[in-house]
């Protein structure tokens, strides 16, 4: 007698959400089995992977990405070259110099930079702001408004901005619409409640449920990642369905591990790649415990990631 | 010398020395001048409201007093130091909390009725209403040359033939006053005493027309102090009262006041505020309106939460805030009345109803008994809405509880307008789904104008917000109109009542703070009832019974309080108000030994969670923080209809 190995269906599955449009278009989501289990069933859309593309990318140090994007000047530029790394499935425009504490560079400027890398690129676009709540909530208007057509994903919308946020890039606009809220669950669904409250289709949502470089924190982010999936997949909770992105260079390259100098720290070794192993180290988990894309910097990095999904699903 | 005078609102004025550099609200306490301070004069909390009439005051500016009110002179006393003479006017609206003594309010059938019922139901339970006090008439022989057996030999014989024992004490403060006595009725007196076993102890003794006897119940709320007095052993309440704590003045809640006792001469300071300017006047009055003397108080039961009887007794609190939170008793008899100095006979016992933890105390065991819980085969759920939230689960098999910290907002407190449940409270309140205009029900007499919102009030109005979709289940508010207003933040608040509707000329509303404020407070409610059953291994629809308990007024709309998630969904007929428990159980306890017994029995035999170390705690309180609650289906029947 052969072996009949057991297969766990779950009623509930994972919203599909489709960003950006044409040949490039991709899908999130979709799935009705934990992250990469596909014995039980086949994994509807593999993870994907959101190349970051910073308008401080100028200031990144490390040699070889410093070398991948050779060259480049204009935030259109980088994209371009974005988009020939292998692996990557989607752009993310990081907009982190307009924060009004920091260069605080205008929305204007911003959203010329959005439309430009628009007209030059075919893969969809994600927007990450500075995490001002007013700037942002200005900010990602104006682009949603200038890339409109474009199916884009505008991460994210905040318990305190939501409701400008919901309104302007998902319904007058028509794009998705990120939900970040800080690695608890309860938090998570209510401001997907809110949103779904607001008329915001909850197809046309995703979550950033709260991230952390490994090593800092790391357990929050893991635990509330397993408890979504098995609220959205065991529960069939239809307000935490919507499939999660995951931005994790953002922290990886921002920690010790990434920042302190060979000369500081000899022991430690080489610097770049002390910091692609954080962030593969970062992203594997990520997508371990449930993210549907993550966002991603190093060329490294992302080769390494993209293998993983490839071998696992 | 600098002398500040507080010209009190409706009141006359207090004049007081003081050096330079005085704190105002310190001042104003020395000269006993009440002025409400819930944070106990550390700014946060924006009460202390005053009002410069003439002269100068060194104050920083405070968020809580916005420039042109600044301007007008009003300043926080907590944030004011003297420099030279000046006018203090001090709003009655800060007074308000010592609500005005209210005696023997007996006219109100609803009143007596608690304690009717509590009466039959103790009896109906098997509990004898009857304790060993009684008050003897005793005729003696005078003595003669032939005759000479001395007074308390001749006194010993007669008492222990009318009240068949073997042993009779006599204390001092009884054999001092017993020759004249005696002598002054003709050796026919009446004997005041109580019986235990085959001993009698005398506590008085009187002439033979002086044969009153009489219990009193007392509940020390940290806010609210009620008392009543009872004839025993018929047990029919002769005077009913209530006053503010004296302690208010050192803080709002249980953790100040732990704080303030704990400073040089502190635990003198609120045992004092307690008891000399709280009970004795109560007390007094009641003896007054009964036309009883308070020596003819043979028997006082306190019922009371940890701290506040910790404080009364005069013991040191301070462990009660400290890990691992062990207090100095839980069940501890021997205090007489004279130990504190109450006005009842310095001799009569005063029965503590027991604490069974340092958040668990007197109060909720005295209401747990008072509601019968432990004697239904149903599952009930007993909550006692205070400063701290106390919820009791279980049946005549067996009882856990716990308490949760819901902070003052359901009296008031951490609400901008808020305030406790007296005059021009808005205590009920409807809001037109259409035009948004509100109906409120005011505390007081007819043409009473609005002061503030007291508990039940903020459970209507977020209610009310919620279902016309003013605001959202976070609490913040998502449709404008005339009665929305917003800062220049852009803080949502909605207005009950505008300047020129107001009593205090200030405009009365509710904002997105205080709704968040009161959020967490029904949040840590509901997500420790949750808990508490989860803990025993049931469900919300396990419940029978759900008794509610507390000052927070019999006003409070039990539908209104489901619709935003701070009860759990059961049937509306399900929910019973049985007022203040804490009160009618000391008044059994005062009343019938068995009832004192019993509710030790019934403290021993309640299992006590403590919510800080259950790791499902936080959790649960974070999905509570939300109208009604983040897992919509544990509340079908909550709606919003806009």
């Amino acid at each position: 007698m052969s072996f009949v190995p057991k297969t766990q269906a779950f009623s509930g599955k994972i919203n599909s959400v489709t960003l950006g449009t044409g040949d490039k278009a991709v899908v999130l989501g979709g799935q009705n089995t934990l992250p990469f289990h596909t014995f039980d069933a086949p994994t509807e859309n593999a993870p994907k992977i959101g190349v970051e593309i910073s308008d401080l990318a100028s200031e990144w140090i490390a040699p070889a990405l410093q070398e991948f994007y050779a060259g480049c000047q204009t935030m259109a530029d980088y994209a371009r070259r974005a988009e020939t790394m292998p692996g990557a499935d989607f752009l993310t425009l990081h907009f982190e110099s307009a924060d009004p504490n920091g260069r605080n560079r205008s929305v204007e400027e911003c959203v010329a930079d959005a439309k430009a890398v628009a007209e030059v690129v075919s893969m969809p676009i994600a927007i990450m702001g500075c995490k001002n709540v007013e700037k942002d909530g200005q900010l990602f208007a104006k682009i949603a408004e200038a890339l409109q057509g474009k199916n884009i994903v505008v991460l994210s919308a905040r318990e305190e901005d939501y409701k400008a946020v919901g309104a302007s890039v998902a319904l007058a606009y028509g794009q998705k619409v990120g939900a970040e809220s800080a690695d608890d669950i309860n938090l998570a669904k209510q401001l997907n409640i809110m949103l779904k409250g607001l008329g915001v289709a909850p197809t046309s949502i995703v979550m950033n449920v709260g991230t952390a470089a490994v090593g800092y924190g790391y357990e929050y982010v893991a635990s509330t990642l397993d408890r979504i999936r098995a609220a959205a997949l065991a529960q069939s909770d239809a307000d935490l369905q919507m499939p999660i992105i995951a931005p994790t260079s953002t922290d990886t390259w921002g920690v010790k591990e990434s920042v302190m100098s060979e000369e500081d720290m000899p022991e430690w070794g080489n610097q770049e790649e002390r910091g692609v192993q954080m962030e593969i180290a970062t992203a594997a988990a990520n997508l371990t415990g449930g993210a549907d894309a993550v966002v991603m910097r190093h060329p490294a990095a992302v080769a390494a990631i993209k293998q993983f999904i490839t071998e696992l699903v | 010398m600098i002398k500040i005078t507080f010209q009190i609102e409706g009141g006359n004025p207090v004049v007081i020395e003081a050096n330079a550099g005085d704190n105002l609200l310190d001042l104003a306490r020395r000269a006993n001048v009440a002025i409400d301070a819930p944070c106990s004069g550390n700014g946060s909390c924006g009460k202390c409201r005053v009002k410069l009439v003439s002269g100068e005051v060194d104050s920083a500016p405070s968020r809580h007093i916005p420039p042109e009110e600044y301007q007008a002179g009003w300043r926080l006393a907590c944030g004011c130091r003297v420099t030279q003479d000046a006018e203090i006017f001090v709003p009655d609206i800060a007074s308000a909390y010592q609500s005005r003594m209210k005696t023997a309010d007996l006219s109100s059938p609803e009143e007596v009725a608690l304690f009717t019922a509590i009466e039959q139901d103790v009896q109906a339970a098997g509990i004898a209403f009857a304790t060993g006090c009684c008050a003897l008439d005793i005729a003696l022989a005078e003595p003669t040359l032939d005759d000479t057996m001395p007074d308390d030999e001749r006194l010993t014989w007669a008492v222990e033939e009318a009240a068949g024992v073997e042993d009779v004490q006599i204390p001092a403060p009884v054999m001092v006053k017993l020759a004249h006595t005696l002598r002054e009725n003709g050796f026919h007196v009446c004997v005041k005493g109580c019986k235990t076993g085959a001993s009698f102890r005398i506590l008085d003794i009187t002439g033979p027309e002086d044969r009153g006897i009489y219990a009193a119940a007392i509940d020390i709320g940290t806010t609210t102090v009620s008392a009543v007095i009872a004839q025993m052993p018929s047990g029919k309440i002769v005077a009913k009262g209530s006053s503010g704590n004296g302690q208010i003045r050192y803080g709002a809640d249980v953790i100040n006041r732990i704080i303030e006792q704990g400073k040089p001469g502190g635990r003198k300071k609120l045992q004092d505020a307690i008891v000399k300017e709280t009970l004795t006047p109560v007390l007094a009055n009641l003896c007054k309106s009964a036309g009883i003397s308070a020596r003819s108080i043979l028997r006082l039961c306190v019922a009371s939460n940890t701290t506040m009887n910790h404080l009364f007794v005069g013991v040191d609190a301070a462990s009660v805030r400290m890990e691992p939170y062990v207090p100095s008793f839980f069940s501890w008899q021997g205090l007489l009345a004279g130990d504190v100095k109450l006005p009842a006979n310095p001799l009569a016992p005063v029965l503590l109803a027991p604490n069974i933890g340092s958040y668990v105390g007197g109060d909720i065991t005295a209401g747990v008994f008072a509601s019968l819980i432990w004697n239904k085969p149903e599952f009930s759920l007993f909550i006692d809405l205070g400063t701290n939230g106390e919820i009791a689960f279980g049946n005549q098999d067996f009882l856990v509880s716990c308490a949760c910290s819901a902070g003052p907002a359901f009296e008031g407190g951490d609400i901008s307008c808020g305030m406790r449940a007296t005059d021009g409270a808005i205590e009920a309140c409807t809001i037109d789904l259409a035009t948004m205009e509100p109906t409120v029900r005011i505390v007081g007499e007819q043409d009473q104008r609005p002061v503030g919102i007291c508990g039940s009030g903020i459970i209507d109005i977020i209610s009310e917000l919620y279902r016309c979709g003013i605001i959202n289940a976070k609490g913040l508010f998502i449709r404008e109109g005339a009665r929305v207003a917003r800062d220049r933040h852009g803080m949502g608040r909605y207005i009950l009542a505008r300047p020129e509707e107001s009593a205090t000329e200030r405009e009365i509303s509710i904002n997105e703070v205080d709704i968040d404020n009161f959020i967490r407070a029904k949040g840590a409610i509901f997500s420790a009832i949750e808990v508490l059953l989860t803990s025993v291994d049931m469900g919300i629809e396990a419940i029978d019974q759900v008794y509610v308990a507390g000052g927070i007024g019999s006003g409070i709309n039990m539908k209104n309080a489901v619709n935003i998630g701070m009860f759990p969904d059961v049937p509306l007929e399900k929910f019973r108000y049985i007022g203040n428990s804490s009160l009618t159980g000391a008044y059994a306890m005062a009343l019938s030994d068995q009832a004192a017994e019993k509710v030790d029995e019934v403290a021993k035999n309640m299992t006590y969670m403590e919510l800080s170390t259950y790791p499902g705690y936080m959790d649960a309180f974070v999905a509570a923080c939300f109208l009604p609650h983040t897992n919509r289906q544990l509340f079908p029947h909550s709606v919003q209809e806009a």
